[in-house]
């Protein structure tokens, strides 16, 4: 019987993961590709791990990444560097272990082929669940029709043109990537808001779509605005704070909508009951 | 085989690991990465009468060897803890220490009376010490004699052991735990968080949003460990030790100052399979001294007691002298002045 208390996923494990090697990637990212001693089933786009390096390098707590690629048993990891903790797992160097624990979290729900077109909305390091988000759903996902390619759209956008992360390799995933930077460095000057309004008044995309977005706060409470306004199924994958990633600390509230499905209680675990929320189910802190 | 047992007052335990409250979840959630039985016990998260939503975000801010938090207690409340976690609890393997807090001597009392009857539930930690409530100012935990009287009178509300969770943020908590034991607590944990804080200079935006909150993770240790030492000296109930323990090392060192378990916490943020695996490696290490009952090094630190004879240790406390009050055996640790050996 499962716990009604917001649980782990059984899936999860702690473990050591051997590095098999560290590549930038645009300006100020890396990529960490691991191996898990324990090989890993097929990941969910959007699940994530919490990753911390043993050695007394790495902060004591460990730190969330959501699963960028995954090839059979090599796990990688987009990590933005920011401060200690990611200064750290990007110094790591091949044949050197980390602390690995996961699968961790929902990841998207089911990106199926019958409805309304899905446009996946990236802010800079948001990128990191989509990849995997639109392979998963051109494959079929959890028995549903596979996702025609022209019914999926990647919209990036990020400061500049040394934050589209592997952007090369994004145009190769097969469907339509349209980019916008704040600076103007590289696609449109703007946001990916700003992508979806252009696609919408020149007609390339119908009025009633499914948006998932990952990226700064700024962007996801300008995406739950939006969807509010018209009604739109939007998921967010959130990036809050986390001190476990496994719902033990209670660490990672997510503000509830009374009358959304998580309204039983005023905050939801990031962590365990998400990362990946409906608008409907949850209020971005600063957005009311 | 070492033999890990120890008594915990009325308690028998098949070793000295619990998990700390708050740390480790409510329920059985934590069961995939720790098979209930390797941990002796279980503490929930606090407990309280009403549900508590919690403090606002940000509750969490790392630092230099820890963390801060401030959660404020967030659980959804006794009704719903007897209904939807205590069931889990049933046939397994390992005990279950409910940790109960509130804001006032009824509101205790109430909560022990509610759950008195609950037979999933092996002991109570009361939890004096929370310092993300009632502004931080720790009323239960500061003062002996309020202190004293909400263990006594949830000792009159339940014939369960009690187990009393101090604080750190007090001059002398020996004045604290001799007054819980006159209260008639079975045991004291030893410790809650450190009062701490965090503010980035160029924003002037405090890391926690209620600026304050409770420091835990290695850093604390060495304070975790004198307070816990104090209270051992100071008490003949037995001490739970616990603050910045990660390691086996640091689980054994609590035991020599003179605590009968330990608990681990923030620990097991950095790797939530650490407390299962505790147990064993604290057994792996005493193998390793030729050390085969964990019992023997409870309170053996050369700090001039006596192991047997000091007050408090081993005298008058039925059940519990066989944890405590136990001779090293000679050569495998270091003598002691005035040793009853
Ligand atoms: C589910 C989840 C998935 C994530 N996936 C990725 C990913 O794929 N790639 C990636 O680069 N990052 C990802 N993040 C964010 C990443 O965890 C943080 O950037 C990281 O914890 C920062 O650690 P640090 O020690 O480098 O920085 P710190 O020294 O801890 O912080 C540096 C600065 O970043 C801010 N910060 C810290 N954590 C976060 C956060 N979670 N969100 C926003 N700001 C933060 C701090 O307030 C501070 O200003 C994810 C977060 C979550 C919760
Ligand atoms: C996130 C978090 C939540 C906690 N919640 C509680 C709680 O609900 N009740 C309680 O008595 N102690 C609580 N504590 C304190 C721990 O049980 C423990 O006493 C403290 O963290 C010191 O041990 P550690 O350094 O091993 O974590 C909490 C600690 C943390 C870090
Ligand atoms: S990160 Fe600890 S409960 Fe979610």
């Amino acid at each position: 019987m499962l716990p009604p208390v917001p649980a782990p996923p059984p899936d999860a494990r702690s473990q050591e993961a051997v590095v098999l090697d560290v590549r930038t990637c645009g300006s100020d990212g890396v990529v960490l590709a691991v191996e898990p001693l324990a090989p890993p089933p097929p990941i969910r786009a959007s699940r994530f791990y919490m990753l911390r390096r043993e050695d007394g390098l790495s902060p004591f707590i460990p730190r969330p990444y959501s699963i960028y690629r995954q090839f059979g048993s090599r796990l990688e990891f987009l990590v933005k560097v920011m401060g200690k903790g990611s200064r750290a797992l990007a110094a790591s160097r091949r044949g050197e272990r980390l602390r690995l624990i996961g699968p961790l979290g929902n990841g998207w729900p089911t990106l199926d082929g019958e409805g309304a077109p899905w446009v996946m909305l990236a802010g800079g390091v948001g990128l990191a669940p989509f990849p995997m988000g639109v392979e998963q759903a051109l494959a079929g996902m959890d028995g549903a029709a596979p996702c025609p390619a022209d019914r999926l759209h990647l919209f990036f956008g990020a400061a500049n043109a040394g934050q589209l992360y592997d952007l090369d390799r994004m145009v190769d995933l097969g469907v339509e990537v349209r980019t916008a930077t704040m600076d103007g460095s590289q696609g449109r000057r703007g946001t990916v808001l700003d992508l979806l309004n252009d696609a919408w008044a020149e007609g390339r995309l119908p009025a009633e779509v499914r948006l998932l977005a990952c990226g700064p706060e700024r962007m996801l409470e300008a995406v739950e605005r939006l969807a509010d306004e018209r009604g739109l199924e939007a998921h967010l994958s959130l990036e809050t704070l986390m001190g476990c990633g496994v719902g033990i600390c209670n660490g990672c509230p997510v503000p509830t909508r009374p009358e959304g499905a998580l309204g039983h209680w005023p905050n939801a675990k990031c962590c365990v009951e998400g990362p990946v929320f409906r608008t409907a189910d949850v209020r971005l802190a600063g957005s009311h | 085989m070492v033999d890990l047992s120890v008594r915990l007052g009325p308690l028998s335990l098949p070793n000295p690991v619990l998990s700390a409250s708050g740390t480790y979840g409510h329920g059985l959630e934590m069961r995939h990465f720790s098979p209930p039985a390797h941990l002796a016990a279980w503490v929930s998260k606090t407990v309280t009468l009403r549900p508590r939503p919690g403090n606002p975000a940000p509750r969490i801010a790392e630092t230099e060897a820890g963390m801060l938090n401030s959660i404020g207690l967030e659980n959804k409340g006794v009704d719903a803890y007897v209904r939807d976690v205590l069931p889990q609890w049933r046939d397994v393997p390992t005990k279950v220490v409910t940790n109960i807090g509130a804001e006032s001597l009824e509101d205790f009392v109430e909560m022990a009376r509610r759950l008195d009857g609950e037979a999933a539930i092996h002991a109570f930690e009361v939890n004096l010490s929370c310092p993300n409530v009632q502004g931080g100012k720790l009323p239960f935990a500061t003062d002996t004699k309020l202190a004293h009287d909400v263990i006594a009178a949830v000792r009159r509300a339940t014939t369960k052991p009690i187990f009393a969770k101090l604080s750190p943020n007090v001059s002398r908590i020996s004045d604290l735990a001799k007054a819980v034991e006159a209260g008639g607590a079975d045991g004291i944990t030893a410790v809650n968080t450190l009062l701490g804080m965090a503010v980035d200079w160029r924003t002037g935006r405090p890391g926690l949003a209620t600026v304050q909150g409770g420091y835990s993770g290695p850093g604390i240790k060495p304070v975790a460990l004198r307070c816990a030492w104090e209270c051992a000296k100071a008490v003949s109930i037995p001490v739970i030790g616990c603050g910045g323990i990660r390691t086996a090392d640091d689980a054994l060192e609590f035991l020599v100052a003179g605590c009968t378990a330990v608990q681990i916490g923030t620990a097991a943020f950095a790797d939530p399979a650490a407390p299962g695996r505790l147990a064993a490696e604290m057994a792996e290490l005493l193998e390793t001294r030729g050390i085969t009952r964990l019992a023997d090094i409870v309170g053996t630190i050369c700090d001039g007691r006596a192991v047997v004879c000091a007050p408090g240790h081993g005298t008058g406390a039925p059940g519990h002298s066989s944890a405590h009050g136990t001779p090293a055996p000679a050569g495998k640790v270091p003598p002691r002045e005035g040793s009853a050996d």
